[in-house]
């Protein structure tokens, strides 16, 4: 039973950038909240009118008012109701790290390590705020990698930016590394965390720092607006912002996906949570013509026809919509079946030297 | 001949691959060097730690104790956004192991007890609270020598009318001087906020909270 989806990568694009949006949204909510709170929102709605911070703000309020409750009538007019639309706007909150969507609270099964194994205490809290991403990953692997995380998606435009230097025939060097290096990464920083009694590794990890970053960045932007100076975009950015400019610098000239591949220490616990994953990729070895358009496309370095997946592979299915034989798709089973065939295959990775097996 | 040249290629491929990387390393060093330069005016919306000490910060309601909170506190940002009044600072890099988490600084903002931070975080590091009177940041200390209803140079009471525990928190004597009963104020800052007395605060919060030396100065 082989399950090959149409249009997947469009649905997960679309995801990838809903989580941006949500990243950029969220702060501004939280302003929209203060503004609220102080009964502020119309004078601040007066004085922005025309500019885009009042009407993103403006468009906030139409958006929480047109929800139920969100307004009331009062003597044949309709009012916003505060309360409500209050309780909405302050119901949605967080980041990539950790988010809260009205009753749905998520947090990154990396945090809720770091912070059970530093205050070496179990709240309920937290154990229900990790459990839709544990299960998540148990079925369906390490789809944070490859649906949500921001920094993946970054990446993923990185690597075009690799494609277009390759066309103008400045190849970009493409290093491997050990994969291992990230589940060591992952032990060293949570042997840190406990030493210390503090999460370390919250301060490297990608979608951690971009989702504090969006945060820091709006309310520096909306804190210059309110000052009355032109809103100077970079406002708020601290120095983690340096390790993902980094991290992408290095990914177009050095190493191609280094970071996912083989050093993100939160991709190397989904990888280990999603070692008994559910859902996996899997071949049709009769149809499979080894013509290895899979092997090109695959962001995490697999040969996707050939290799048992294991854990390193994050289910983005790329190898399945590139698969013009109909011959890979997700299927429902806990192992990875080897590969087993005398025929090799004559292309590596994208940027790989051709060689023959 | 294309015996000659291959040797010769890899050579060149290697001094190109160092020259790439040293550009590389070039690029990041300028990024960063540019990124520095703009983080100059990152605008600080407080001076807290210069200004205050340690006795200014507090942290939002429902804290543990402050070893236990570093440990726990993931810097999600989720109580900063769900804060209503905006109080709810976040460290920058000069917070050192502190950074991204969260604080209030009340001579700027004081927090109006929404609570709403205890429900938002996901780690146990700030407890939900069902009544504003848990709430226990700090306690309000009035300087009598500052206040101009204690010493006599007019009749204010702004305190008093701004404080959610009216009447238990703060109380009023003579001329509408402020009193604060320990035992009831929460220590949420609001009354620092309104003080009229604008240079130093003649009501100040202050919290017994074991700061490290690192934020402390």
């Amino acid at each position: 039973m082989i399950w090959q989806p149409k249009g997947l990568q469009g649905i997960r694009r679309t995801v990838q950038f809903l989580v941006i949006v949500m990243m950029i949204t969220i702060p501004t909510l939280s302003r929209y909240t203060n503004y609220l709170g102080a009964r502020e929102l119309d004078k601040s709605l007066e004085r922005w009118d025309g500019t885009l911070q009042g009407e993103v703000l403006g468009g906030l309020d139409a958006v929480l008012r047109a929800l139920p409750g969100g307004e009331k009538e009062r003597v044949g007019r309709m009012v916003r109701n505060r309360t409500q639309v209050l309780e909405y706007a302050q119901s949605v909150r967080g980041g990539p790290w950790s988010v809260q969507i009205g009753p749905v609270s998520m947090t990154d099964p990396l945090a809720g390590a770091e912070s059970i194994m530093a205050s070496k205490q179990l709240v309920w809290v937290l154990l229900i705020s990790l459990f839709i991403p544990i299960i998540g990953t148990v079925l369906f692997g390490r789809i944070f990698c490859s649906w949500v995380c921001p920094m993946g998606l970054l990446l993923e435009f990185t690597d075009k930016l690799r494609n277009l230097l390759r066309f103008l025939e400045i190849r970009p060097h493409n290093l491997h590394f050990s994969r291992s290096i990230k589940y060591v990464l992952l032990g060293v920083g949570l042997a840190l965390t406990v030493m210390m009694s503090m999460p370390i590794l919250g301060y490297i990890y990608p979608p951690a720092i971009i989702g504090r970053e969006a945060h820091d960045l709006v309310f520096g932007i909306f804190d210059r607006i309110e000052e009355g100076r032109s809103g100077f975009w970079m406002g708020g950015l601290t120095w983690m912002s340096l390790i993902i400019l980094g991290i992408a610098l290095f990914e177009v000239t050095v190493s191609r996906r280094w970071w996912c591949r083989y050093v993100c220490p939160g991709g190397g616990l989904y990888s280990l949570l999603g070692k008994i994953r559910v859902t996996r990729v899997k071949r049709v070895a009769d149809k499979c013509t080894l013509c290895g358009d899979c092997v090109v496309v695959c962001p995490m370095g697999l040969v996707p026809m050939q290799d048992v997946m294991g854990v390193e592979c994050d289910n983005c299915g790329l190898c399945v919509s590139s698969c013009n034989d109909d011959a890979l798709g997700y299927s429902i089973s806990l192992k990875d079946e080897p590969f087993v065939s005398s025929v090799g295959t004559n292309k590596t990775d994208k940027e790989g030297v051709v060689q023959s097996a | 001949m294309a015996e000659d040249t291959t040797p010769k290629d890899r050579d060149t491929g290697r001094r190109n691959f160092f020259k790439r990387v040293g550009r590389s390393v070039g690029q990041a060093a300028l990024g960063g060097g540019l990124l520095t330069g703009l983080l100059q005016l990152r605008k600080k919306r407080t001076a807290p730690i210069e200004a205050r000490g340690r006795l200014g910060l507090l942290r939002p309601p429902g804290a543990v104790d402050e070893a236990d909170f570093l440990a726990k506190c993931i810097r999600c940002t989720r109580c900063s956004d769900a804060c209503e009044a905006q109080c709810i600072l976040l460290f920058g890099p000069e917070g050192g192991k502190h950074q991204s988490s969260p604080y209030i600084f009340s001579n700027e903002k004081g927090c109006t007890m929404c609570l709403q931070c205890g429900e938002a975080c996901p780690t146990g590091a700030l407890v939900p609270l069902a009544e504003q009177s848990d709430v226990k940041m700090g306690v309000a200390v009035v300087d009598e020598r500052l206040c101009v209803s204690h010493n006599g140079t007019g009749v204010c009471g702004a305190c008093h009318t701004v404080c959610p525990l009216r009447n238990k928190a703060i109380v009023q004597d003579f001329r509408n001087a402020p009193l604060v009963d320990p035992d009831f104020c929460t220590g949420c800052g609001l009354c620092e906020e309104i003080c009229i007395v604008r240079d130093r605060r003649a009501i100040q919060v202050k919290t017994d909270r074991a700061w490290d030396e690192e934020v402390g100065v």
